[in-house]
Order: structure tokens, then C-alpha cells, then sequence
């Protein structure tokens, strides 16, 4: 067995890229990254891509084109849902096809599987597809998706209590509210980041949050959200939105969900300043820096800091 | 003084206009619940425009016309707002749209049916039974077959009218389909549904059309909404039908919810082109845009609105079938400024094209 996978690093890749690494090493199968997300990788994904599809699916598809013939697969999942109304923006449903159609013509393999709790595909039988796909056993694929979740969970969780320390730190503290792909992309959320620890803020990320308690949670903003990640997101900022100083409401221009669920916020959090803050193709930071400052002062000026 | 209106006790119902089929909610509601329903006069631009301006700017098109569609049927009096559940980000209107009524000051009842959704189908008359608490089953179920019927009728006379009325230089057709439109708003009983149907379809047969022996054929496919809603596309298939073009469309609602072939049976005819089902109407779209070009068509037009998901991720799959089925797709994209003329001068060119190459063809 030598064959390799290629792993995109955009999209569910800051979701599950530990289980899956975790999981290939287990098997042992050879992993290939395409890095991290640069300039060349966003141009080159823009060019493959429709133009009205969102910021974040033109730079998968440019970590896919980094990939392409350096690997036998490029590992391209489609995640469509967790249960009811724990649904995934169409985009991950459509991912596989839209790969297969654009790179139809360059001979490379691609590798999925198919979480669709809703059609009776749950997380342990797609792995279990996926490993029997690769010509590993039953028995070695289950093992390694059992060892691949408990190194996941063990790590997540610590994750997790590194960011909810953050909210016993002194200074002024602001929730972002961004997926995980939007605000772990070193190109597009990353340097937001970066700019709020520049100007003396903490801020904290509403996403890492027990994620089962937050799904239950989100129903206190908005009873009848149907997206996973941003019902996530939405349960982190209703156990947290009061004990921060403001909120940056972080999206990927032009994000479906999004679009919808910050208006929602907006209605429903009042007490508390908010940002919302679009990111677009532009390269250069000095836009969102303006804007980050003078949301900082504006809460300087709201406690009488500044 | 001027007398108020009469009171029924009766709950004043709507809907957005969705196409042609808001005589179908009308009918549902007066003959399944026995309620009122506020039909509010066609879209109009005024409708988009004050449905945008209360919207987020980056939410899909129809959001917008139906808020729009919604502070219409308010201001006509309206007090109980339906909203439908849905599998895009349709499933999420009804809360946003109820949020920014309410901040907006209105007054009314809400039915949400993506609240009463859960997986079951059974949960969703919980809704309905919200409408109207005094509902009798049997009473509801005949009348709700009623609707499904004429959803049929409406599909069937619709897509004879856009395939002949660019052929009828006696404007026979467009009269008909006007006079059966209107009488569908109307009805109050299955046996004026089937007179109306009857009266359209006999007025088709009787037309004399001078049609050529092989038309320009277009295939309109996409969106849901959009694809179906005459003011939301701005009239495409009349325009198209207006230059002599035999226009076919199989996305509507009797084939897309009430007699769909299901998932899988789509899926297998078109395997090499997607393994998945890409979203609520992807597989339906390709499924039958290859049908078009395989059958020989001249033309494709894929309809969305401006940030519509589920078609955006169809579009790579629609090249495919373009380079592979050497057929010509015209990609249209409606917005709240998209205008007549910038479509007419697309059309009028694809047209052009179109004609050109079965010369040469």
C-alpha cells in the first residue's frame, strides 16, 4: 500500500484535518498537506471557481489545484448532516461534485465519504467506507477511526478550556463569531486576530465551545437555525456574549448562512457593541485594520477607557 | 363613518405570491381551513424594492421579494402570516422574516412551518391545525387533492403555452392562458377546476399555429423560485416565446414536489456527471438540462437568483454538459437591479447565436 492522500487545507480541514491525519497514520497511509492558504493558492482557487461562490470555496478549491498530482487521492468528504436541523450549508453537500467537474480533465483520483446522519450515513460507517475504499480491513479501519475520534475529542477539549480561560482575563475582551475555516485561515482570519491582540484586545473565539451543549443552546437566539456550525457558533454566544466587551460577527463574502443568522443576531443581542465584519478577495489588511480600531475605540469611548 | 369590514371570525391568511400558484393557497385556505385569504395584487417592483430595503443585503433574491410580498399582504390587512419550511436557506425565512416584521411594529400571527418541521410529516399538520383548530380531516384532505390537481393543470397548461404561444399569430393562446390564470385565482370547487382546465386546453387545440417544422429550442432550467416566477425573471419565457422560440421548462411544483421521480431515479441517469445529491433542486437542474441537450435542443438557460447556493455548485456541472454535449448555456443571475434591457440585449444575442448555428448545423 502506498498509495498517499492528499488533504486540502481549507474548509472542513480546520474541522476534522486531526481526525483525519490521526486516522491515515493509524492506517498507515502517507498524508500530503497543501499548506497554508497564500495569495498564489486564493488566485489560483478564484480562477477555478464560479465567480458568485464564496470566498472560502475559492480557496479550497485553490488548496485542490496545489494538490493535484502530487498525491494518488485528494481527500474531498461530503458532510450534508448531523440530525435534523443540524444541517450543513449546501456548499459541503456539493463539494465532491463540484471538485469532479472542475479538475474533470487532469486524471487526478479523488477520495470521498458521505456523513448524512438524515440518509443513515453516520460518521463511524463513513470511515469505515473510507478505510475499506483505501483495501484496509474492517476491523483495521474501525480501529483507527476509534483511535482517530479519541485523539480528536482529548485534543478538542483542551482546546476548548484554552479558550474559556481567556474569559477570567483582565482587559477587553471580544467574541468573534466566525467559522472555523473564516477565522483559522491565516488569510483571511488569522491576521483579524493578530490586529485585536495589536491594539491590547483578547479576543476569543465563539466556535470553540462544547459543541453538543451549544447546539442545544443556539435555540435561545434563534429557534429554528438548521445549520451545525452555526448553531455552534450562535450557542457559544449566548453562553458568553455577556461577559465580553463587543462581538465580531466574522464572514466570508458571500457566506449563504451567514447572510441570514447575523441579521438574527443583530435583532437579538442589543446590549452589546457589534461588528459585523465581511471579508472579500481584497489583499491588503488595512481596510479591516480601520475598522477593527475604531470598533476598539468605540468601546474605549462606551466605558469610559479611552 | 365609514362601516369597517364585516367580522367572520375568520383569520385573514397569507402566503408570498409564489408564480402562478397562489390561487392554490387561496383555495387551500378557504375550501381545507374555511378561513380568509388576503391575495395580494402581482409583484410588482415596488414589492422588491420595499422587501429590500428591510432585508440583510447578501440574503438570496426571493427573501426579498417574499418579505416585500409579506408587508404588501399586511398592509392589506392580513393578520395571520404563513411561512413553509424548506431544505436551502428557504428552511431559516420564516424566523428572519417574523423578526423583522415585528421590530418593523406589525401585528399579526405567525405560522412557521420550519418550526413544526422535525422530520415527520405528521408534526406539520400541528401547523396546520394552528390555522384553523376547528379543521374536519375529511373535509381537508378532499380539498388539499383538489390543490394538487390544480398545481397539475396549472404546470401542464403552463408549459403548453411557453412551448406554442411564440407560434400563434392569432393570439389565441395568450388569451386563453390569461383567462385560465385568472379563473384558477378564482375557483371554489373541482368542477370549475375542470372547467377551466378543459377551456384553456380546448382553446390550445383550436388555435391555428404557424409553427416551422424545427423550432429554435430552449430548455430554461435552475432555481427553484426564480425559474418559475414570471416577475421575478423578469418574463424570460414570454420574451424567449416572443422571438420564436419553442421554450421548455421542467422545473415546476407538480414535478418537482407532488409527482417527483425521487432522488435516486434522477441520480442513476446522470452517475458520471454526480455521485451526490448537491442540493434541494441540483440533481432535478442537470438531470434535466442533459436531457435537454441529449434530445437535441438548441439552447440552455440556467436561472438563479443573486446568491443562491445550491445553483452556484451546480453551475461546474452545467459546463461539463456544455463541453461535453456541445451545447451553448446562457447563465442568468437576477438581482434587485438586474434590468429589462441589459437581459434583452443577452437574450436577444443568445438568440442570435442560437439561430445562427442551426444554420450552419
Amino acid at each position: 500500500m502506498s498509495a498517499t492522500v492528499g488533504l486540502p487545507q481549507g474548509m472542513l480541514y480546520h474541522r476534522y484535518g486531526l481526525l483525519w491525519r490521526t486516522f491515515f497514520q493509524e492506517l498507515g497511509i502517507e498524508t500530503v498537506r497543501s499548506g497554508q492558504t497564500t495569495k498564489e493558492i486564493m488566485d489560483r482557487g478564484a480562477a477555478l471557481c464560479v465567480d458568485e461562490a464564496c470566498l472560502s470555496a475559492k480557496i479550497f478549491l485553490g488548496h485542490v489545484d496545489a494538490l493535484v498530482g502530487r498525491c494518488t487521492y485528494i481527500l474531498v468528504p461530503r458532510v450534508s448532516s448531523f440530525g435534523h436541523k443540524r444541517m450543513m450549508c449546501t456548499r459541503f453537500e456539493a463539494m465532491p461534485d463540484i471538485v469532479r467537474n472542475v479538475f474533470r480533465d487532469r486524471g487526478q483520483q479523488f477520495l470521498h465519504y458521505d456523513l448524512d446522519v438524515n440518509q443513515h450515513h453516520d460518521e463511524p460507517d463513513a470511515f469505515l467506507a473510507l478505510g475499506t475504499a483505501l483495501g484496509c480491513t474492517k476491523k483495521a479501519a474501525k480501529k483507527a477511526y476509534a483511535a482517530a475520534k479519541k485523539e480528536e475529542r482529548r485534543r478538542y477539549k483542551e482546546r476548548v478550556a484554552a479558550e474559556e480561560a481567556l474569559y477570567k482575563k483582565e482587559g477587553m475582551k471580544i467574541l468573534i463569531a466566525a467559522h472555523s475555516y473564516v477565522i483559522e485561515d491565516p488569510y483571511l482570519g488569522r491576521p483579524v486576530l493578530d490586529i485585536l491582540k495589536g491594539l491590547g484586545a483578547i479576543p476569543i473565539r465563539a466556535d470553540l465551545t462544547d459543541r453538543e451543549a451549544a447546539v442545544k443552546r443556539s435555540a435561545e437566539l434563534s429557534p429554528t437555525i438548521k445549520w451545525e456550525m452555526n448553531r455552534e457558533i450562535l450557542g457559544g454566544l449566548a453562553a458568553h456574549w455577556d461577559q465580553v466587551d463587543g462581538i465580531v460577527l466574522l464572514s466570508a463574502f458571500p457566506c449563504g448562512p451567514d447572510s441570514m443568522v447575523n441579521e438574527i443576531i443583530l435583532h437579538q443581542i442589543r446590549d452589546v457593541p457589534i461588528l459585523n465584519l465581511t471579508l472579500d478577495a481584497q489583499s491588503g489588511t488595512a481596510g479591516v485594520e480601520t475598522r477593527l480600531e475604531s470598533f476598539v475605540d468605540i468601546i474605549h469611548f462606551k466605558e469610559g477607557t479611552l | 363613518m365609514t362601516p369597517g369590514p364585516i367580522a367572520t371570525g375568520k383569520k385573514k391568511i397569507a402566503f408570498p405570491r409564489v408564480a402562478d400558484y397562489s390561487g392554490v393557497f387561496r383555495y387551500w385556505v378557504e375550501q381545507c381551513l374555511d378561513q380568509t385569504y388576503i391575495l395580494q395584487p402581482k409583484c410588482t417592483h415596488h414589492t422588491l424594492e420595499v422587501g429590500a430595503r428591510y432585508s440583510p443585503d447578501s440574503v438570496c433574491t426571493p427573501f426579498k421579494t417574499a418579505l416585500g410580498s409579506m408587508i404588501e399582504a399586511l398592509d392589506l390587512g392580513a393578520d395571520t402570516l404563513v411561512m413553509s419550511h424548506g431544505l436551502c436557506r428557504l428552511g431559516y425565512y420564516g424566523e428572519l422574516m417574523e423578526q423583522i416584521l415585528r421590530d418593523l411594529g406589525y401585528q399579526f400571527e405567525f405560522v412557521n412551518f420550519a418550526a413544526y418541521s422535525t422530520g415527520r410529516s405528521k408534526d406539520l399538520l400541528k401547523g396546520v391545525k394552528q390555522l384553523a383548530p376547528k379543521m374536519k380531516a375529511a373535509r381537508f384532505l378532499t380539498h388539499v387533492m383538489d390543490g394538487v390537481k390544480m398545481c397539475a393543470y396549472i404546470d401542464d397548461i403552463t408549459s403548453k403555452y411557453y412551448q406554442n404561444c411564440g407560434f400563434d399569430p392569432s393570439g389565441t393562446y395568450r388569451a386563453a392562458f390569461k383567462r385560465f390564470l385568472r379563473a384558477m385565482d378564482m375557483v371554489h370547487s373541482r368542477p370549475e377546476i375542470d372547467e377551466a382546465y378543459r377551456e384553456a386546453s380546448y382553446a390550445f387545440a383550436q388555435a391555428p399555429l404557424d409553427k416551422p417544422e424545427r423550432p429554435l429550442r430552449v430548455g430554461v432550467v435552475g432555481e427553484f423560485f426564480t425559474v418559475m416566477d414570471a416577475f421575478s425573471n423578469l418574463d424570460l419565457e414570454q420574451t424567449l416565446a416572443d422571438m420564436g422560440v419553442e421554450v421548455h421548462r421542467w422545473m415546476n411544483v407538480s414535478n418537482r414536489i407532488f409527482h417527483y421521480p425521487g432522488e435516486k431515479n434522477l441520480n442513476v441517469e446522470i452517475r458520471d456527471l454526480c455521485t451526490y445529491e448537491m442540493g434541494p433542486t441540483s440533481t432535478a437542474t442537470i438531470w434535466a438540462a442533459r436531457k435537454y441537450a441529449r434530445r437535441g435542443f438548441d439552447g440552455l438557460i440556467h436561472v438563479k437568483s443573486a446568491g443562491c447556493t445550491p445553483e452556484i455548485d451546480v453551475m461546474p456541472v452545467l459546463q461539463t454538459i456544455g463541453r461535453e454535449e456541445k451545447i451553448p448555456i446562457l447563465y442568468l443571475t437576477y438581482d434587485v437591479q438586474t434590468g429589462e434591457a441589459g437581459l434583452m440585449t443577452r437574450l436577444e444575442a443568445f438568440y442570435d447565436m442560437l439561430a445562427m448555428r442551426k444554420e450552419v448545423l
